[in-house]
């Protein structure tokens, strides 16, 4: 079992270090298409293509560019991330209230203060349900990762299918869908918490 | 040789079935040759049946069978005449006996028994032997001085490897080859899917890799293989196997098939796998342009 557990590691690694990725460059790419008009349409579209965009084929598109290895395993999983995040940011500060901006600027807070104060806590919720797909969708999706040699739980899989060994097999997509539920259902606590201070 | 068989069986079965269907017609007087279901077997079947062509024949395809079992069997029932065989399957998928490295006895065994056993005749082997290897880079060769498995085996701990999630499972992949040769714990294991992992090797990103000796990669990639010095892995010469009662009727299918089989070398074989897999190059043409050398 030591094998497993360190698949599993590497698993939750690959998926983490995407979602990092995924949230420096999504956060102001979603900020950026909330702000501006102009650009919302633009960043949209292409997130929208992105969300369709099968993994595997994004996996092996990067492939010429970026060669194999966990560093391109990263990279991928990430750009398959920032679509649900920037659609959740967009949408959340899209959705604060005109009205409650108007009081925040009323009382004479400045634009810092007001970002702070009223976009992030109203817009929270919203985006929070963005990274929870960006999650879920990433820890299923670094299964992939075996085919370019970043290991992770699809090593166990891939095992399973070469050995002709059902049980192994079973036992790396029962861990894959485990693991993405259980993010899932912390993001989901989390989420609610963060929500309900708001 | 299973592992060909589950990746590079599905690309080409659709070109496979084309002649298949074509040549349902039934012939009695046709020769029927067969193939497994990968570029190699493809190729030489390919080989053989032309070979045949050109000596008047009339030539029936029955390719991309899907197993040796599959193959066996149509042999058995008199489906198919002939087809491509390695010394190495036949020994140890069909026999069940130990491997064997050395060529001439491996042979000598797997003609034995199939002729007593199966009524099957192995004709002259090809100097081609696919067996199981490792591959590395001249420039990792030269660096960790290694050309042999046990100088492999040794240097190990300094090494990278990249592979397939099989290699690491078989009893003739890595367990074998650290029960046989002893050491073998490498720096890193990594695997990849079967068509990457040379890449690995050309990135940089690992320093030796598990092969089949004639991949085509080796030759279009300037690769070297390892030797297996004290002959962990098995001979897999290729052979033109044919049934018994063809061989009565016909005698001259033997004369025709084994003035081809000498031809067929490793480097041969390295060269045709690529042009088909790596340049798309049909089966039969790259057959044929062989035939014409």
């Amino acid at each position: 079992m030591p094998d497993f557990t360190a698949h599993i590691v590497q698993h939750l690694a690959l998926a983490f270090a995407a979602l990092a990725l995924a949230l420096a460059a999504g956060l102001p790419l979603g900020l950026l298409a909330a702000e501006s008009p102009a650009l919302r349409s633009a960043v949209l579209a292409t997130a929208g293509v992105g969300r369709t965009l099968p993994s595997l084929a994004v996996l092996m598109l990067l492939l010429p560019f970026l060669g194999v290895g966990v560093t391109p395993a990263i990279v991928a999983l990430a750009l398959l991330a920032i679509p649900p995040i920037v659609i959740g940011v967009d949408l959340g500060i899209r959705g604060v209230p005109v009205a409650a901006l108007d009081a925040a600027a009323g009382m004479g807070m400045t634009r810092v203060q007001r970002f702070a104060r009223v976009v992030v806590p109203f817009a929270l919720p919203v985006s929070f349900a963005g990274l929870r797909t960006a999650t879920t969708e990433t820890i299923a999706s670094a299964t992939l990762a075996t085919f370019i040699g970043a290991g992770g739980l699809g090593d166990e899989i891939v095992r399973g299918l070469q050995t002709d060994d059902p049980s192994l097999l079973f036992a790396g997509a029962a861990a894959v869908a485990a693991l993405a539920l259980g993010a899932d259902a912390i993001l989901g606590f989390a989420g609610r918490y963060a929500g309900g201070r708001a | 040789m299973s592992e060909r068989a589950i990746s590079r069986g599905g690309a080409l079965a659709l070109l496979a079935a084309a002649p298949l269907v074509a040549g349902c017609a039934f012939d009695p007087n046709a020769i029927r040759v067969g193939s497994k279901n990968f570029t190699e077997s493809f190729v030489i079947a390919e080989i053989y049946a032309q070979a045949l062509e050109g000596a008047g024949m009339h030539v029936q395809r029955l390719f991309n069978l899907g197993s040796t079992q599959i193959a066996i069997a149509a042999m058995e029932r008199g489906n198919v005449d002939l087809y491509p065989e390695y010394t190495g399957t036949a020994l140890i998928d069909v026999l069940h006996l130990p491997p064997i490295g050395n060529s001439r006895e491996a042979y000598d065994v797997v003609s034995k028994q199939f002729a007593q056993r199966y009524r099957i005749v192995w004709l002259t082997p090809s100097p081609m032997n696919d067996s199981q290897a490792l591959a590395t880079t001249r420039a990792a060769a030269a660096r960790y001085g290694i050309a042999t498995i046990s100088e492999c085996a040794r240097a190990a701990p300094q090494l990278r490897l990249a592979t397939i999630q099989e290699f690491l499972a078989r009893p003739d992949g890595l367990p074998g080859l650290q029960r046989f040769y002893g050491g073998f714990h490498f720096q890193e294991v990594r695997t990849y899917d079967i068509a990457l992992k040379y890449r690995a090797l050309l990135e940089g990103k690992a320093d030796v890799a598990s092969a089949f000796s004639t991949d085509g990669a080796i030759a279009t990639d300037d690769l070297v293989l390892l030797r297996d010095d004290r002959h962990f892995w098995s001979a897999y010469n290729v052979a033109p196997i044919v049934r018994a009662a063809t061989l009565a009727k016909r005698p001259h299918v033997a004369r025709v098939l084994n003035a081809v089989s000498p031809k067929i070398t490793d480097a041969a074989a390295r060269a045709m796998n690529a042009a088909v897999e790596k340049d798309q190059a049909d089966p039969a043409d790259v057959a044929a342009e062989f035939l014409r050398r």
